[in-house]
């Protein structure tokens, strides 16, 4: 039988489950979306000095499970003097973890945008910061709205992995609860159900970021 | 790389010439596209530069401009050495800012136009003017209309260039090169990706660009347009200058085999 009243009665753990991820993915994704764009921009600037190590960074991330690195992070940052909170350590993971994807996704999307309008910058001497924040990181964005918006959805539903390291979110407070009531289906399937609602709303952010960017250059008839 | 390994004596006072190079060459890995290649050009001279593909004739004006960086030999522009310096007697390559000062007064046109997408034609043409030259909204718009204007397409202000034709993306891109006040304007086959019947608005632009005094380099495939505007033709083939004359003469009487055959060659799909 399945029980609403049950999880009525543990509506408190949800939400406090819900209202970690919530912040804890948020703070993540932001880490991940600024770390991978300096990464980005660091390679691009200089792929002498910068593009290898950045490379070897989005390999590691993409390489190993980010399960590992909050165990890393967690269970092994103690023993080099690095004591965080889980739920820091949370954070610092999805952070970690997610720039080596958006470093890659923003490359995609700096290498996308034709050489000669770099050349025309320079020709004008508009300075390499400028051709930076003013030519390619505007195009840039909007070509990466799509994969972007998929990376996101990807890092908050790896958020679950943060239960294991004693986080109290969503995901670990459904187990408490199951734990507590001994009913498996009910705690499950309603964060399933909110995890679904949180990234619902972040694909539809996407869309409408994407809609907004292409208002923005509105297509006029030629003649 | 290999690198200028002499150093050329900078022009003499007297010579007046904005952009002067002495012996350049510029290799591509094993491929030499440039060989020795000596080019000065005085105020208001108005150059074109013809060959057929792969002689060299974008190269050199892209290694005037340091677009690319030449291997040997000097380009002064206004008596300035441009991408190099002297360190005690070793020539090494000056910082991206001291490029950027040198070539000031050099604009560029480019084949594939290279407007900002995302911009519209107006801030296409005043983005430099408030970046570079640090002018207010207000100044550069009213700079920007004026030159959009001088090349007809004060109407057209307020378009992204995808909703602009291929002529009217070109005079933008005139416009936003002219709008930095620029001594000199390099042009790199500004018609070649053109339709053919958009061709005209581009070369009536810079018909009038030249009748007013602007120093221009232009490489170019237009052989009317050279022998009506230029004064002086430069043929290249195989990465050198193979002749350099006033276009009458180099049109009428070309002295060496290759220019005539080329000549030729361009009559034969063109006149008939």
């Amino acid at each position: 039988m399945f029980d609403i009243a049950l999880l009525w009665e543990a509506r408190g753990l949800i939400l406090q489950g819900l209202w970690n991820t919530l912040w804890i993915c948020f703070l993540g994704c932001l880490l991940a979306l600024s770390l991978g764009l300096a990464l980005a921009a660091l390679r691009l600037a200089n792929p002498r000095l910068f593009g290898y190590p950045v490379a070897c960074y989005v390999e590691i991330c993409r390489g190993t499970p980010l399960l590992i690195l909050l165990f890393l992070l967690y269970y092994g940052g103690p023993s080099i003097g690095l004591r965080l909170d889980a739920e820091i350590a949370g954070v610092t993971g999805i952070g970690l973890y997610g720039a080596g994807y958006f470093a890659e996704i923003y490359r995609g999307g700096f290498k996308s945008i034709p050489k000669g309008q770099l050349e025309a910058a320079r020709m004008l001497g508009i300075s390499p910061w400028h051709t930076l924040t003013r030519v390619q990181i505007p195009q840039m964005a909007r070509l990466i709205v799509p994969p972007g918006t998929n990376q996101l959805i990807i890092l908050v539903k790896e958020s679950a992995l943060i239960s294991i390291i004693s986080v109290d979110d969503l995901t670990k407070n459904a187990t408490t609860i199951v734990n507590q009531t001994f009913h498996v289906i009910e705690p499950y399937l309603a964060v399933a159900l909110l995890y679904w609602l949180m990234i619902e709303l972040v694909a539809r952010g996407g869309y409408a970021l994407e809609k907004r960017l292409a208002d923005r250059q509105p297509r006029h008839v030629t003649q | 790389m290999p690198m200028a390994d002499t150093l050329s004596p900078p022009p003499t006072a007297k010579q007046k010439a904005i952009v002067e190079a002495h012996g350049i060459s510029k290799q591509f890995g094993d491929l030499e596209v440039l060989t020795n290649i000596d080019f000065s050009l005085a105020p208001s001279e108005v150059v074109c530069v013809i060959g057929p593909s792969g002689s060299g004739k974008s190269t050199l004006l892209r290694c005037l401009a340091f677009l690319e960086p030449y291997d040997h030999g000097s380009v002064y522009i206004n008596g300035k050495l441009l991408g190099y310096e002297d360190r005690s007697g070793k020539r090494v390559r000056t910082s991206e800012k001291r490029v950027d000062e040198v070539r000031a007064p050099v604009g560029m046109v480019f084949q594939h136009f290279h407007l900002w997408p995302h911009r519209t034609a107006l801030e296409n043409v005043t983005e430099a003017l408030r970046l570079v030259n640090g002018l207010s909204r207000g100044d550069a718009e009213a700079e920007g209309m004026a030159m959009l204007e001088q090349v007809g397409l004060a109407e057209r202000a307020g378009h992204f260039p995808e909703s602009l034709s291929g002529g009217q993306k070109q005079r933008v891109a005139i416009a936003r090169a002219l709008a930095m006040r620029p001594r000199v304007m390099f042009f790199d086959e500004p018609t070649s990706a053109l339709d053919p019947e958009l061709v005209g608005e581009v070369l009536d632009v810079m018909k009038k660009l030249a009748a007013d005094g602007m120093t221009m380099v232009i490489v170019t495939h237009e052989m009317g347009f050279a022998a009506k505007v230029a004064d002086r033709v430069i043929f290249m083939d195989q990465g050198s200058v193979v002749e350099s004359s006033p276009p009458a003469t180099l049109f009428r009487h070309p002295k060496s085999e290759r220019l005539q055959q080329f000549l030729n060659t361009w009559r034969e799909r063109h006149i008939d």
